[in-house]
């Protein structure tokens, strides 16, 4: 094995070397391998992330931890995270997206937090193949959260053909842990116990994270696909029982979950926050198959498996709550004072010694060129608009029922949404509102990732991404309380590729400024590429916000006939560029730039108007396929007899129906309100429109020069079953 | 001709197998000696084909490209004329 | 009134059956399968989830742990109340204690939905609730299609075990208010003291979870009527 088999570079070989002082050995070669691989490492985003911010009046814990924390009030904070299970999920659909559940799960775990909520983030092709697979990591997702026991709340999908050999599964797990709970990834101090626990260590997913997910898929690679990791919630809900257990008695010194790269990276990252050293006894790590090497036990990514750092003294009690929920365990190790992580086996006490602060903190990160943050903001190149002339009744359903708009029903309604009884609004809304247990807040949880909108102008689809999660806290009246990134991309060494990516997180990165919100943490999935063809950059953003009164959260549709039906729309504009519709045409092309300043004021406007909203008001974020499909989505949402009369100018009446620019919101609301929201957006040109009225006649009616009507069987049979033409 | 075809999928060896782990655990509990137990499945169907070779090729295909998955099971084909 | 609610490895709805009890004034007191005596409850819940991981059939190894023989000791000998829902609807049926099994849903998938179901026959001890009751709670589950053995069906009618069935929201039974592939639309039964279901009481609670028809079902089995 040299150097270029565990993925390394020659100049990074060099640098091992003269940090060791010599050469690596083997043992000692593949652990640097796994961990200064990009999926460990970040050496290619790392620098890029460092310009996010993630200081904010709410934040308990940023970046750099399993997940990040936010506060929720003087008694309880919120640990969340994204993560993704892409390679994984195309190699092995069903067991790839439920190992992506158990992992983020565990991650939360770690932080000492009770898991409560799920909420996932999914794109596949458009070709019949993509639609098994769809099927089958949607079987893994509820799999592993139903049996778990966590529901999955909200979320989200996308088609595009350019996901066709990359599917995106990402997934956010959210949980909360009482104030006064130390964050407990460092903190292990010498003499401790290093205590492994759950699922025997077998032969899963060697190179899992640092070939698979660091490299791309081609032909030449189907062999180095390693073995398949198989997700366990049986054992992951005795795992999560038995630590949460374990850290509620205050007893331990940390916590490190195992994931990618395994016991390496477990280890390594425990000794290097908490900056000590650790011996590790090999031969005790219980193993699943016989004649196990140092290399495979160090490198398995077996599933199910948690690290607990226990002192000599609170052994006892730490293991009888183990037994308990008959988990197996084994101490493993010693931490020690020394800076020394030390693999030792019968035959050899010194396998491998390194300094954890080299393994896992000095890995070379890619420099970012300072003259490209001013080159990807510079205004894209404007694509000619498509503006039709016309427009015709039949387009409404071709959008309603396009894939990208139609009900999400067929997905949802395979995962347990409603467990732990804390759901109040679910996945038939478009964000999750929650209630906490014995507290007047709740939360708010919304998951967004419009990869459309960053396929031609990565830099616009940044920060519309992070607009259209926010839009949805707004319209809930929800005080943001942070953001976590799932950053999705091709092969950073590409110089189009990490343009994009820098692009992509300079967007999301001016879009937090602008609304005040801090991104805690998150995930980075690169090498989304099969032969040579990248994915759109995709980023999903995933929002956590402090819901004023969860018990009654605003209304999304209108529960009386009479009100006005209000359009804001900040931009005025009406582009149709990045919008459903047009990919139902033609090539996408750029998403207008979103004017920052102008929707952070807009979501305090709507905000402010939904935490004092009457029990009339609804409001409803546009979002794909534009006016239409919200005004679509809200009759059905209402009572049956209800109908909508909206009236558009007669000769720009498609683009207003389907244009897809950030921060447009849809107000059902009494005259009183009405008046409110128009003396706000009143100053910009176009952003305030009265399109017309809430009836009691059971249809939408669209008024542009002619009248047309859709009845709501019509509207509910496109909508649950798709277009058909 | 008609042929009677039995696929048998099972996980690979290093695969592991948390129902088949379980079982085995409770088994054991209500005092059995079962130890390395594997829970696979078996697919059974007909299928039309002109001879016997042909047949377990088609059927053989359809293991591989459908009925296991390669990458964590392994399948066995047995065929036999009806 | 002192409950039991029976948690196995793999049990994930015991707290929000506990919490449920709890809500409507009962003194309900977790019980680890593990444990040798029934501390001394008067009723027994077994919640939903996934014992053991639903590995093998769905509450096929459940129903194998020595508590379930102490279960059946309390029924024989006592006449102990039992509630099953969903996996402990699976278990008592695995044990015998409940007739017919819970096959995998029709359309092959875990399903989760708020379905109206209709009182078809009262179970013994059962206050509040008559024949023709229509309530409206959630089912999550992968194995719901109420199933029997050939000529097995008549009987649960004919000796009023059958308990609820699924139906449309006027409380017609048919195939299209069908939602798993249960044989006659089957969502509960009873036998003697011991009742089973697949919908979730305890997740209909609270008009803010979307039914409060939850309490009836559990005020109803607790023999208190819907006050």
């Amino acid at each position: 094995m040299n150097y270029q088999d565990v993925g390394l570079t020659a100049q990074e070989y060099a640098m091992i070397s003269g940090k060791l002082g010599r050469t690596p050995n083997q043992l000692e070669l593949g652990l640097f391998g796994v961990l200064w691989s990009e999926h460990c490492s970040y050496k290619s985003s790392k620098n890029l992330l460092a310009d996010l911010p993630h200081e904010g009046s709410a934040v308990v814990q940023g970046p750099g931890e399993n997940a990040g924390v936010v506060r929720l009030n003087d008694a309880i904070h919120v640990a969340f995270k994204v993560e993704s299970h892409n390679h994984p999920s195309y190699v092995e659909p069903v067991q790839g997206a439920a190992t992506g559940v158990g992992g983020i799960l565990r991650d939360i775990v770690a932080m000492g937090a009770r898991p409560i909520a799920l909420a996932d983030s999914l794109r596949f092709g458009t070709d019949r193949a993509s639609q098994s697979l769809r099927h089958a990591v949607v079987e893994g997702v509820g799999a592993y959260g139903n049996a778990i026991g966590i529901p999955t709340v909200t979320g989200e999908v996308a088609y595009a053909s350019g996901y066709e050999k990359n599917p995106l599964v990402n997934v956010m797990a959210v949980g909360l842990l009482p104030a006064e709970r130390p964050i407990s990834a460092r903190g292990a101090k010498p003499g401790s116990y290093l205590v492994l626990l759950g699922q025997p260590t077998g032969r899963d997913g060697i190179h899992g994270a640092s070939l698979l997910a660091s490299q791309d898929f081609g032909e030449g690679t189907e062999h180095m696909r390693p073995t398949v990791q198989v997700g366990d919630p049986f054992m992951g809900k005795l795992l999560m029982e038995a630590t949460l257990e374990a850290v509620g008695t205050g007893l331990l010194d940390s916590v490190q979950d195992l994931g990618a790269a395994g016991l390496t990276s477990a280890i390594a990252e425990l000794a290097y926050r908490s900056e000590v050293g650790a011996t590790v006894w090999l031969d005790q790590v219980p193993c699943r198959e016989p004649g196990m090497t140092p290399y495979e036990i160090m490198l398995s990514e077996t599933q199910e498996r948690m690290l607990l750092v226990v002192q000599p003294s609170n052994m006892e009690q730490i293991i009888q709550i183990v037994a308990h929920w008959e988990l197996p365990y084994q101490v493993i190790g010693v931490i020690t004072g020394e800076k020394v992580l030390t693999i030792a086996t019968e035959e050899d006490p010194a396998a491998a010694v390194v300094a954890p602060d080299v393994l896992a903190g000095a890995c070379p990160l890619k420099p970012v060129p300072q003259e490209w943050a001013a080159e990807v903001r510079k205004t894209a190149e404007l694509s000619p608009g498509f503006t039709p002339l016309t427009w015709e009744r039949e387009w409404g359903l071709e959008v309603l029922g396009s894939p990208d708009c139609m009900s999400r029903a067929p997905i949802y309604q395979r995962y347990d949404s409603m467990i732990l009884t804390h759901t109040v609004w679910g996945p038939d809304h478009s964000l999750a509102v929650l209630t906490v247990k014995g507290v007047e807040e709740g939360l708010a949880v919304a998951v967004r990732g419009p990869g459309r909108y960053a396929a031609r102008d990565a830099y616009s689809g940044g920060m519309a991404a992070v607009a259209r999660v926010l839009a949805l806290l707004a319209s809930q009246g929800a005080v943001p309380l942070g953001l976590t990134d799932g950053i999705n991309a091709g092969n950073p060494d590409k110089e189009s590729v990490f343009r994009d990516l820098m692009a992509l997180l300079a967007g999301i990165g001016d879009a937090s400024r602008a609304f005040g919100v801090p991104v805690t943490g998150g995930n980075v999935s690169l090498h989304n590429e099969t032969h040579g063809e990248p994915i759109w950059p995709t980023a999903v953003i995933g929002a956590v916000g402090r819901h004023p009164h969860p018990l009654r959260p605003v209304l999304d549709a209108p529960e009386t006939s009479g009100l006005d039906i209000v359009w804001v729309n900040p931009s005025g504009d009406a582009s149709l560029n990045g919008s459903v519709f047009e990919s139902l045409r033609q090539e996408t092309t750029a998403y207008p730039r979103p004017d920052l300043a102008r929707l952070a004021e807009t979501y305090r406007v709507i905000g402010s108007v939904a935490q004092s909203a009457d029990h009339l008001t609804a409001i409803r974020p546009v979002e794909d396929g534009g006016l239409f499909v919200a005004l679509s989505r809200a009759l059905l949402a209402s009572p049956p007899s209800l109908g909508m009369t909206v009236e558009l100018s007669a000769d720009t009446a498609a683009s207003q129906l389907f244009t897809e620019v950030a921060g447009q919101f849809l107000v059902f609301c009494p005259p009183e309100t009405a008046g409110r929201l128009e003396s706000a957006f009143g100053q910009w040109p176009g952003a305030f429109k009265h399109l017309g009225r809430v009836t009691g006649d059971g249809t939408l009616t669209i008024a542009a020069k002619k009248s047309v009507h859709y009845g709501r069987g019509e509207l509910e049979r496109t909508y649950a079953r798709g277009y058909r033409g | 001709m008609t042929f009677n075809v039995v696929v048998d999928v099972a996980w690979k060896e290093e695969i592991l197998d948390p129902a088949g782990q379980s079982t085995a655990k409770v088994l054991q509990q209500m005092g059995y000696a079962a130890d390395n137990l594997r829970i696979g499945k078996q697919i059974r169907f007909q299928l039309q084909a002109p001879d016997v070779a042909q047949a377990e090729t088609a059927a053989r295909e359809m293991a591989q490209r459908l009925l296991a998955n390669p990458v964590m099971e392994t399948y066995a084909v047995r065929v036999v004329a009806e | 009134m002192r409950v039991g609610v029976i948690s196995f490895p793999g049990s994930n709805c015991d707290q929000d059956t506990l919490s449920a009890l709890e809500a409507l004034g009962v003194d309900a007191v977790p019980l680890w399968y593990g444990e040798k005596s029934l501390a001394g409850v008067d009723r027994l819940v077994l919640p939903g989830g996934f014992s053991y991981g639903d590995y093998l059939r769905s509450g096929a190894l459940a129903a194998r742990a020595p508590v379930m023989e102490t279960v059946e000791r309390a029924i024989r000998d006592e006449a102990m109340p039992v509630l099953g829902i969903c996996n402990g609807f699976q278990i008592l049926c695995e044990r015998g204690l409940l007739p017919g099994a819970l096959r995998p849903n029709a359309s092959g998938e875990f399903l989760c939905t708020w379905e109206t179901v209709r009182v078809a026959s009262v179970p013994l001890g059962f206050e509040g609730l008559a024949a023709g009751d229509l309530l409206r709670m959630p089912i999550a589950h992968h194995e719901g299609a109420f199933s029997v053995e050939p000529g097995g069906l008549a009987p649960l009618f004919q000796n009023g075990q059958v308990f609820l069935q699924y139906s449309d929201t006027v409380g017609q039974v048919h195939a299209l208010s069908n939602p798993n592939g249960s044989v006659a639309n089957i969502a509960g039964v009873s036998q003697g003291s011991v009742t089973g279901l697949m919908p979730h009481p305890e997740r209909a609670m609270a008009d803010y979870l979307g039914s409060v028809d939850g309490r009836k079902l559990l005020r109803g089995w607790l023999g208190e009527g819907d006050r």
